[in-house]
This record gives C-alpha cells, sequence and structure tokens, in this order.
C-alpha cells in the first residue's frame, strides 16, 4: 500500500512536507490505524495520537484522502491509494499529524458542558420520563475528535469567536436535557453574531461526523429554541 | 486560553479538501454573490445609458452584439440562478426543511445542476 503523510518537526524549523511509505499489508491489517502503527514499528519518528483504536476515543482524528475521519474505524478496503494523510485542517499542527486542540477544548469549556441545576436533589436522582431521553440520543454520543470542527469552513476563518459545530453540539445537549436549569443562561450566551450565527448551515460538520452525528441538526435546534425563547 | 503552538503551520490547502456537495453549493453561492455585486451595477448602468436617448441605444449595439457581452450575459444569468436558488434553499433550511443530510444533498445538487441548465439555456438562445 502506497501512504503520503504530512510530516513536521518543529525541532528541525523546515517547512511541512509530504512523506511517502510503501508498505505490505498483512492479512490483519483491517483499518488505516493498523497501518499505521506499523509504519511507526519502521519510522519510530512518526507522530500521530491513538487509544483505544475502536472510535471511542477520537483520537487519531486526521484528513484522510481529503475527508476528516478516525483512522481507527475507516476500513483499508475503502480507501483509494496513494492514501494522503493529513492533520486536521485549519488546526495548528504539533508535529506531523498531531494538532493543537487548546481552542478546540477552550469553546467546549466556554458552553459549561455539565449539568446545572441548583434545585435541591432529590434522595436518588432525577428522573426523565423516555421521551426527555429521547432527546439526548444524537447528542451525548459526540467524543470530540474535532472531526466536524476542522471541516467547518465558517470555523477555520473564526476559529477563535465562532464554537463551531463540536461545541454546539455539545452545548444543545445540555440545552435539550430536561433536568437543567440553565436554558435560558445557555441560549443567552450562544445568543451571539458569532458564537452560534457564524453556521452557514454548509453542514461539512454532518458529512464527516464519524459518529453519525448531525452538529447541523443541533445547530438549528439551538436556533430554533432562540426564536421560542424570544417570543 | 494560551496555545502552547503559537506560529505553528496550519495544513488548509483547500485543494486538497474533498468538498461534500452541499460545500461546493455554498462556495458557489458567495461566488455567484460577488459576481452580481460587480455585474449588475453595469448592467444598470447600460440600461440608464440604452433609455437617455436613441442615438445611445443606437451607439450600444455594437457592445451588445459581441461575443463578450454574450458570455458575460451567461455568467450574470448563471450568478442570479445560483444565488437566488442557493438562497432559497438556506431559507429553507433556516426553518427545518430539507435539513436532514440526505435532503441536503439532493438539494445542493438540485441547486447546482438547475443553475447550470439554465446558463446553458441562455447560450443556446443568445447563440440561436
Amino acid at each position: 500500500m502506497h501512504i503520503r503523510i504530512y510530516r513536521y518537526d518543529p525541532e528541525t524549523g523546515a517547512q511541512p512536507h509530504m512523506q511517502d511509505y510503501t508498505i505490505e499489508l498483512e492479512s490483519g491489517d483491517k483499518k488505516l490505524l493498523d497501518v499505521l502503527m506499523r509504519l511507526k514499528n519502521i519510522d519510530d519518528s512518526l507522530s500521530f495520537r491513538r487509544s483505544c483504536r475502536e472510535g471511542v476515543c477520537g483520537s487519531d482524528a486526521m484528513n484522510i484522502n481529503g475527508r476528516n475521519g478516525l483512522a481507527c474505524i475507516t476500513a483499508l478496503s475503502t480507501l483509494k491509494e496513494p492514501v494522503v494523510l493529513r492533520p486536521l485542517p485549519g488546526f495548528p499542527v504539533i508535529r506531523d499529524l498531531v494538532v493543537d486542540m487548546t481552542q478546540f477544548f477552550a469553546h467546549y469549556h466556554e458552553i459549561k458542558p455539565y449539568l446545572i441545576n441548583d434545585d435541591v436533589p432529590p434522595e436518588r436522582e432525577r428522573l426523565q420520563t423516555p421521551e426527555q431521553r429521547e432527546r439526548l440520543n444524537g447528542l451525548y454520543e459526540c467524543i470530540l475528535c474535532a472531526c466536524c470542527s476542522a471541516f467547518c469552513p465558517s470555523y477555520w476563518w473564526n476559529p477563535d469567536k465562532f464554537i463551531g459545530p463540536a461545541g454546539l453540539l455539545q452545548a444543545y445537549r445540555f440545552i435539550v436535557d430536561s433536568r437543567d436549569t440553565a436554558t435560558a443562561e445557555r441560549l443567552a450566551y450562544l445568543d451571539d453574531v458569532y458564537r452560534l450565527y457564524r453556521c452557514r448551515t454548509i453542514m461539512n460538520c454532518t458529512e464527516v461526523c464519524p459518529k453519525g452525528l448531525s452538529p447541523s441538526h443541533a445547530i438549528e435546534g439551538i436556533r430554533l429554541e432562540l426564536v421560542r425563547a424570544s417570543s | 486560553m494560551r496555545s502552547p503552538t503559537g506560529g505553528a503551520p496550519k495544513f488548509l490547502n483547500l485543494f486538497h479538501i474533498r468538498f461534500p456537495i452541499g460545500a461546493m453549493a455554498s462556495i458557489g453561492h458567495r461566488i455567484s454573490g460577488v459576481l452580481l455585486l460587480i455585474g449588475l451595477p453595469l448592467l444598470a448602468l447600460t440600461l440608464e445609458r440604452s433609455l437617455s436617448s436613441e442615438v445611445a441605444f443606437e451607439s450600444l449595439w455594437p457592445a451588445v452584439a459581441s461575443p463578450w457581452w454574450g458570455l458575460l450575459l451567461v455568467i450574470l444569468v448563471w450568478a442570479a440562478a445560483q444565488h437566488v436558488l442557493a438562497g432559497v434553499r438556506h431559507l429553507l433550511m433556516d426553518i427545518g426543511i430539507g435539513s436532514p443530510l440526505a435532503q441536503a444533498r439532493t438539494s445542493a445538487w438540485a441547486v447546482i445542476l438547475t443553475a447550470a441548465i439554465i446558463a446553458l439555456a441562455t447560450a443556446i438562445r443568445w447563440l440561436a
């Protein structure tokens, strides 16, 4: 298999470049990460993040043949050669395929990704009806891999001001949570020309989400909640 | 929050990114908007001049009959069609109509193809 990988070493000061690798596939190689792990054994200077190797931790997000995805759940059989791997678009590169996610997580913290409820807690737990619980489906599954935000043109041009699809999906997850009592504050924070309304409904986020979620649907939900709150 | 990678390179070469059809419709919306911004004042000025007198109307004929004028008209008709169709698509999606991914893909294709067909029909009519 022919693979081209974006290489950057901050210690040399050289510009990023593409490096070609050719590797024979073995019977156990099913996913892209399998090949990357074997390449790492051949060239230990190659850097990328990975952890769970099964699409749960979101560490190995990268640009694969022009689309963002997770190496660990990308089947080799679906890839056209040469397989071109680059770091997530628009994110500062630390080294090779490893990007700096400081800004991304700053936006995640901004939207207060935790339940806010100052009422006296009940003796056992805050109950929800099945319908209330159903509203969290398609939202709570986000693994914060950043595939969506790193494929969003609005986020590329305004990474400091636009919260991005991942952060907005997480924000909506708490807005629709029946146990959360800070809905008005959450909506007031998002009601901003950059934080929320920089989204142009291009839907690149939904196209590339490796978990099959729809951040654009969540953003539409936030907009509708804001309309309801203002009427 | 302070980032440890100030001045680090970023990969953002748009020619190396495989854009989905929705992004193509969005880029088309922007390009057509810029073309209309430049082209509409030109058309308005031409119209104003043509209405000012019979002599002025006649004097515009050589320019209007040239192939370049035809090309300009076809481009502007494409821009108007693309911009209006993509704009209506956006408005509908903003109120939740056609916002699921499969429908959004279909409507993006529909916008791009319809605008191209309208531009082609204009070109054929110009040449006829």
